[in-house]
């Protein structure tokens, strides 16, 4: 992949947001935060030119490598946190959205492969609805650990009275808690359908269920994890140190998943 | 035209309550006062700030010398000896005037550090003022621009958003754990003072049900009558644990009524929905051994002191922030002022020189006969620029935003009398 202009200024646009967004954790100052909302916005814009041009070079959505399904994974989860922010005013998220968001397009912009070309082979409408079911589901997951994360860091300031750098940031308990499981839910059921759509496919090409690459372990150790933490929402029992051990594991898991990637 | 901008006023600092109650005008009195401050001579505009820790009169005047006048008046008006007036009065003008209504309206000059209400009471000032057709264009502007900033101050700081009592950091919490208050129910234990208070901002921010428990059932009902609530005995407490998501404990028992065995049933019934346990009695009712228990939290008086405590050195943090906007809003607000004021003069100069211009440009085209198309543009342009040298400098001194506003007001006259403008 070549990465091109728009990809760069996406990149600046979204590094100047997060680094502002970061700012106004020391400065509290909700100006900075909104500079930093309108650069990731920018950002975001720019993001989507990127990826539409791709489409029309391409003739098909970039979800092919890892450079492209980062790219889309990080379009997306900013797509769902604006959707979050809008309808919840959450600030804090921004301190764990942002940089993820960076870091993934971040790994677009370093990891250079060609613009992939799909092999006509693999140009199935169930292959493309596994590839996109994945991803947005991916997207939405990470946007839940973010909302779990925000929970976690509430609950143990309330419990210990003592306000973190983050209190004045976070909504109620309830509205992360809220946030937090649905788009668990969303984000696992889709995540699911995607999984489901790969294992079809793979029996219908190559007549295995599973092909046991790095890729797919972690994918499947991401879904048991994030199965996980989808039943301690449902118990009450996310408040539990065990809860924050499972989302780290499930967003390494994710992470190795994402890596394993390769042209397909 | 209103060359001074003026502000006579007491506050809770310089006057002690007893003077400010004298002044004091009521919403049915400010309709009168506003028409008797505006009949005094030499006022343009006038506006009344009448709360219970301020009486300010706030006037645009064609000198200061209305002082005098403002200051006898409101001397009669409160009976207080103009002398013994004088020593609380504080007496503003013109950038001074913006400055501290920016701050006032923004909550930067009131008792509690940041209150919203003072930001609502200076609107209500402005709308009377202007429904008595007592405000000018300068204090027209003046105070839409105050509205502006306070609101800028309260949005970039969030300076009002914390609260400072006991009673308000209970509700302040409940919403850090509930958000939204409406629909959820509250038991009260005991009938102390704070725990009534606390359950009134409770029960104003929308609870469905309160639920009172009272050794006595007689004062219990009393209570549950206040909150249109519901009053249960003590040995009713258990069930209401489950279905109850706040509790305010505030009773005279000298040992914990609520144990951590009784909350870990509750929130086995409710499904490990939060519980949300506010302790305001010493000694306390609900055991400490209860705020390790995972969804339940619990906040004694101290806690709550505590949060308030830390609200009030945020509200003062901010209240640092708050200053330099407003010192830039003044800033800025002054030479919009100062430019706007400037410009119908500027305008009539720039025409009045054009007018001179075109004249004697026309009379010298018609001595020197035919000229080519290019040599007129030449002579125009010559002319033009001529004249926008010599307005340059008289221009630049009239939109002087540094200057006072009578030196900007006497510059005025002047070059109108040397320009001959009407």
């Amino acid at each position: 992949m070549t990465p091109n202009l728009t990809l760069y200024i996406a990149l600046g646009f979204y590094a100047a947001g997060t680094v502002m967004a970061l700012v106004s954790l020391f400065t509290r100052e909700m100006r900075t935060q909104h500079l930093g909302l309108g650069l990731m916005i920018a950002g975001w814009l720019s993001h989507t030119f990127w990826i539409g041009t791709i489409c029309v070079r391409t003739g098909h959505p970039p979800l092919t490598n890892l450079p492209e399904a980062a790219s889309f994974i990080a379009w997306t989860v900013f797509l769902a946190e604006m959707v979050l922010f809008f309808r919840y005013r959450v600030h804090a998220a921004s301190f764990f959205v942002y940089p993820l968001v960076l870091m993934l397009l971040t790994v677009t912009a370093v990891v250079r492969e060609p613009f992939a070309q799909m092999d006509p082979a693999l140009r199935s409408g169930l292959f493309t609805t596994h590839v996109f079911l994945s991803t947005v589901g991916v997207a939405a997951l990470l946007v839940g650990l973010a909302f779990t994360a925000l929970a976690f860091v509430q609950d143990r300031a309330l419990k210990s009275k003592q306000r973190g750098p983050l209190w004045e940031w976070i909504p109620s308990l309830d509205v992360c808690r809220t946030i937090g499981y649905h788009t668990l839910a969303v984000g696992f059921s889709i995540y699911t359908l995607g999984i489901l759509a790969g294992i079809l496919w793979s029996y219908r090409t190559t007549a295995e269920l599973i092909d046991l690459r790095v890729k797919q372990i972690g994918g499947v150790v991401a879904w048991v994890l994030f199965a996980m933490l989808l039943q301690s929402f449902i118990s009450g029992a996310y408040r539990a140190r065990r809860t924050v051990v499972i989302s780290a594991c499930a967003f390494v898991a994710i992470l190795i998943a994402m890596l394993g990637i390769h042209h397909v | 035209m209103s060359n001074a901008l003026l502000l006579v006023g007491l506050n809770h600092r310089s006057a002690p309550v007893d003077v400010r109650e004298r002044l004091n005008v009521s919403e049915e009195q400010q309709e009168g006062t506003l028409a008797e401050v505006k009949s005094l001579p030499g006022i343009d505009g006038a506006a009344m700030l009448s709360t219970c820790n301020r009486v300010e009169t706030i006037v645009s005047a064609t000198s200061e010398d209305v002082i005098e006048s403002i200051v006898n008046w409101m001397s009669a008006r409160g009976g207080v000896g103009r002398a013994d007036l004088e020593k609380h009065l504080y007496i503003l003008r013109y950038e001074d005037v913006m400055k501290h209504l920016f701050r006032v309206a923004s909550g930067l000059d009131s008792m509690v550090m940041g209150e919203p209400q003072i930001g609502g009471q200076v609107r209500a000032a402005f709308l009377s003022a202007q429904r008595c057709q007592a405000l000018d264009g300068m204090l027209e502007r003046l105070f839409e621009e105050t509205m502006r900033v306070a609101k800028k101050v309260r949005t970039e700081t969030g300076i009002g958003e914390h609260a400072v009592s006991v009673p308000y950091a209970a509700v302040e919490l409940a919403r850090k754990i509930f958000g939204e208050l409406r629909g959820l129910q509250a038991l009260l234990l005991g009938a102390g003072e704070m725990s009534e208070l606390t359950a009134e901002h409770l029960n104003t921010a929308g609870l469905k049900q309160i639920f009172v428990a009272n050794r006595s059932h007689e004062r219990a009902q009393q209570l549950a009558e206040r909150f249109h609530g519901q009053a249960v005995t003590f040995e009713e407490i258990e069930p209401h644990l489950a279905t109850c998501d706040i509790v305010i404990a505030s009773t005279a028992a000298p040992h914990f009524v609520i144990e951590p065995a009784h909350v870990d049933r509750a929130l086995h019934a409710r499904k490990m929905r939060t519980l949300f346990l506010i302790d305001l009695s010493v000694p306390r009712n609900i055991n400490p051994a209860i705020a390790s228990i995972e969804g339940a939290y619990l906040y004694n008086i101290d806690d709550l002191q505590q949060v308030a405590d830390a609200n009030r050195e945020l509200r003062s943090q901010k209240a640092e922030q708050a200053e330099m906007i407003v010192a830039r809003e003044v800033d800025n607000f002054r030479r919009r002022l100062v430019t706007q004021d400037a410009v119908p003069t500027i305008v009539e100069l720039q025409q009045a020189l054009e007018s001179i211009r075109s004249g004697e440009l026309e009379k010298c085209l018609r001595r020197l006969g035919p000229i080519t198309a290019d040599q007129r543009e030449a002579i125009e342009m010559l002319t033009t620029q001529m004249v926008n040298k010599i307005l340059h400098y008289p221009i630049l001194r009239l939109k002087d935003s540094n200057a006072e506003p009578h030196e900007r007001e006497s510059l005025r006259q002047t070059i109108r009398k040397i320009f001959g403008l009407r």
